[in-house]
């Protein structure tokens, strides 16, 4: 979900280069230095009901705070700046002259990024989303702030072994544990097997 | 017919150069810096900020007086870079076919052009130096430009490869007639291939003419290296089995002898290349010479470029496409008294004329 804007983002980082540049990088890496918590706490007050913003979506019929969207929310908070930043190195690595050169050979702006900036960028996005997968997999302190940790409703996978756990039921956290394991394992293998048949094809 | 008048800042000069430019083959040289790829780039449409006005066969390509700047996807210009800048994630094929005007017949043309038939498969990484530029002329070529902007397509090869591709610059001139903006470090490359001359220095036009009259700038003849100021294209005639040579008819109608190239099929298109210091000039006809070829000439110009003296020579009563490039000390050409209207004779060693 986070991955066209998260492109969108990257790519006005690797080109822009005005005032303000510095801030705006600064202000989408915060979610990573901040505590998770907090970042859920700011969630929280700015989609409450009371708050301006969710008193809006609340009278359209959208309710965010302790739903699943909520979950998708905090995961993608907390994940946005782990995705914006490899695609940003992965956009930046790609030589603009290639671009250039597409252009010169009939392509117009976006015919050019799509058949030579993302085929070169590919392993850098991909890495990126993998690194927010895993974010998104482990996000707990926003999660549990914004959405609760309401059983069958958004209690997350990482929230259900805390949960499991302290109610003292460790098996069922165990196989859980285990379940978020074997996820992993698949996404990063996933990723590394696109990207070793990748790069084995240009080297050929 | 390419008009340029065109201004652009640079970090250190503004670049300014003004020219009209016919078919054929204009060399861009001038020392390291001197705005020569700035000037291709912003014809190309690569360089924001380019201002003036640029046509091409009658059509603006750039007007900034009237805010007209067409991006470089409608400019139908076609750009070789130094390295040749082939997209490293597509085979031959893809790239030669990465234009968006590529129709298949122009593929194929320039795939024939440049015979890179065997390459098409094979990924940029696994092409060497020469091939690399082979596969992005005819990238460049098969999208049909109405200009060929070369930027030092062969300075990264080494001189054995260089006069490899030569063969190939010369049928992308004569065979696709594309105009070409050529910039090179090497004067013999920039005679045998070019019409026109620009020098530029500074970011601006030092020199503008036919190469042989830029010979004498001091800029030229301190950039001055070796290279093949003589280069004809022909048919091979036929075998001397005995004489262990291979005669081949040259586009004016002479012949000209070669060391024995059995594996030629006679009537085949060959290049061949002659250095401007390898050819023997005599007043009078000589008599009892090993030399093979002897041609009949007269003196067009005479300069005087660093230490040597560069003749330029067309046949007598000939047609004046083939002219000779030579080259000889300045004693040589005082013994012999050698001066512009004169009839002499050039003298050229088989083993001197490389088959390309």
């Amino acid at each position: 979900m986070i991955l066209p804007l998260g492109v969108l983002a990257a790519l006005a980082l690797a080109r822009y280069r005005g005032p303000g540049k510095g801030a705006l990088e600064t202000l989408l890496s915060l979610p990573l230095v901040l505590p998770p918590t907090a970042v859920g706490l700011v969630l929280l007050e700015a989609l409450g009901r009371r708050s301006p913003l969710g008193g809006w979506l609340a009278s359209h019929g959208l309710e965010v705070v302790f739903t699943w969207k909520a979950v998708v929310l905090a995961m993608a908070v907390m994940s946005f700046p782990l995705l914006v930043r490899s695609a940003r190195t992965a956009f930046e690595e790609v030589d603009p002259r290639l671009v250039g050169l597409a252009r010169t050979l009939g392509c117009g702006p976006l015919a050019a990024f799509r058949r030579v900036t993302l085929p070169l960028a590919w392993r850098g996005l991909l890495a990126g989303v993998v690194l927010a997968f895993s974010r998104a997999l482990g996000e707990f302190g926003a999660t549990v702030m914004i959405a609760g940790n309401i059983p069958g409703r958004t209690q997350t996978l990482a929230l259900a072994i805390f949960h499991d756990n302290q109610l003292g039921r460790d098996d069922r956290a165990l196989v859980l544990a285990g379940v978020t394991t074997a996820l992993a394992f698949v996404a990063l293998w996933t990723a590394e097997w696109f990207t070793r048949r990748r790069s084995r094809r240009i080297a050929a | 017919m390419i008009e340029i008048d065109l201004e652009l800042a640079l970090a250190s000069y503004t670049l300014r150069v003004a020219a009209r430019l016919e078919a054929g083959v204009t060399a861009v040289m001038g020392p390291s810096g001197a705005g020569k790829t700035s000037l291709l780039e912003a014809i190309a449409g690569l360089r924001r900020g380019a201002r003036g006005r640029l046509a091409l066969d009658g059509q603006l390509l750039l007007d900034s007086v009237n805010g007209l700047s067409l991006p470089p996807e409608a400019r139908r210009v076609g750009y070789v870079p130094q390295d040749a800048g082939l997209f490293p994630h597509l085979t031959a094929h893809a790239n030669v076919r990465f234009g968006a005007r590529a129709d298949a017949s122009a593929v194929a043309s320039a795939i024939a052009t440049l015979e890179i038939d065997r390459l098409l498969e094979r990924f940029p990484a696994s092409l060497s130096g020469g091939e690399k530029q082979r596969v992005a002329l005819a990238r460049a070529l098969a999208t049909r430009p109405r200009l060929l902007l070369l930027d030092e397509p062969l300075a990264a090869l080494d001189v054995g490869l260089r006069e490899r591709i030569l063969p190939y610059l010369l049928r992308v001139r004569d065979e696709w007639k594309t105009p070409v903006l050529y910039v090179t470090h090497n004067v013999g490359e920039a005679l045998a291939l070019s019409r026109r001359m620009l020098l530029l220095r500074d970011g601006r036009v030092e020199a503008d003419g036919a190469p042989f009259e830029l010979l004498a700038a001091p800029a030229l003849a301190s950039a001055a290296e070796p290279g093949v100021e003589n280069l004809f294209s022909g048919r091979v005639r036929g075998h001397d089995l005995e004489g262990g040579v291979t005669i081949l008819d040259l586009a004016s109608g002479q012949g000209i002898t070669v060391p024995l190239a059995a594996a030629l099929t006679p009537g085949s298109a060959v290049t061949v290349a002659v250095r401007a210091e390898d050819v023997i000039v005599a007043r009078r006809a000589p008599e009892g010479l090993s030399a093979r070829n002897l041609f009949e000439v007269r003196i067009l110009a005479l300069a005087r470029a660093g230490a040597d003296v560069t003749l330029r020579c067309a046949p007598q009563g000939g047609e004046g496409t083939l002219e000779w490039i030579v080259r000889v000390t300045p004693s040589a050409a005082a013994a012999l008294g050698l001066a512009v209207g004169q009839v002499v004779y050039l003298a050229v060693k088989s083993h001197s004329v490389r088959l390309m």
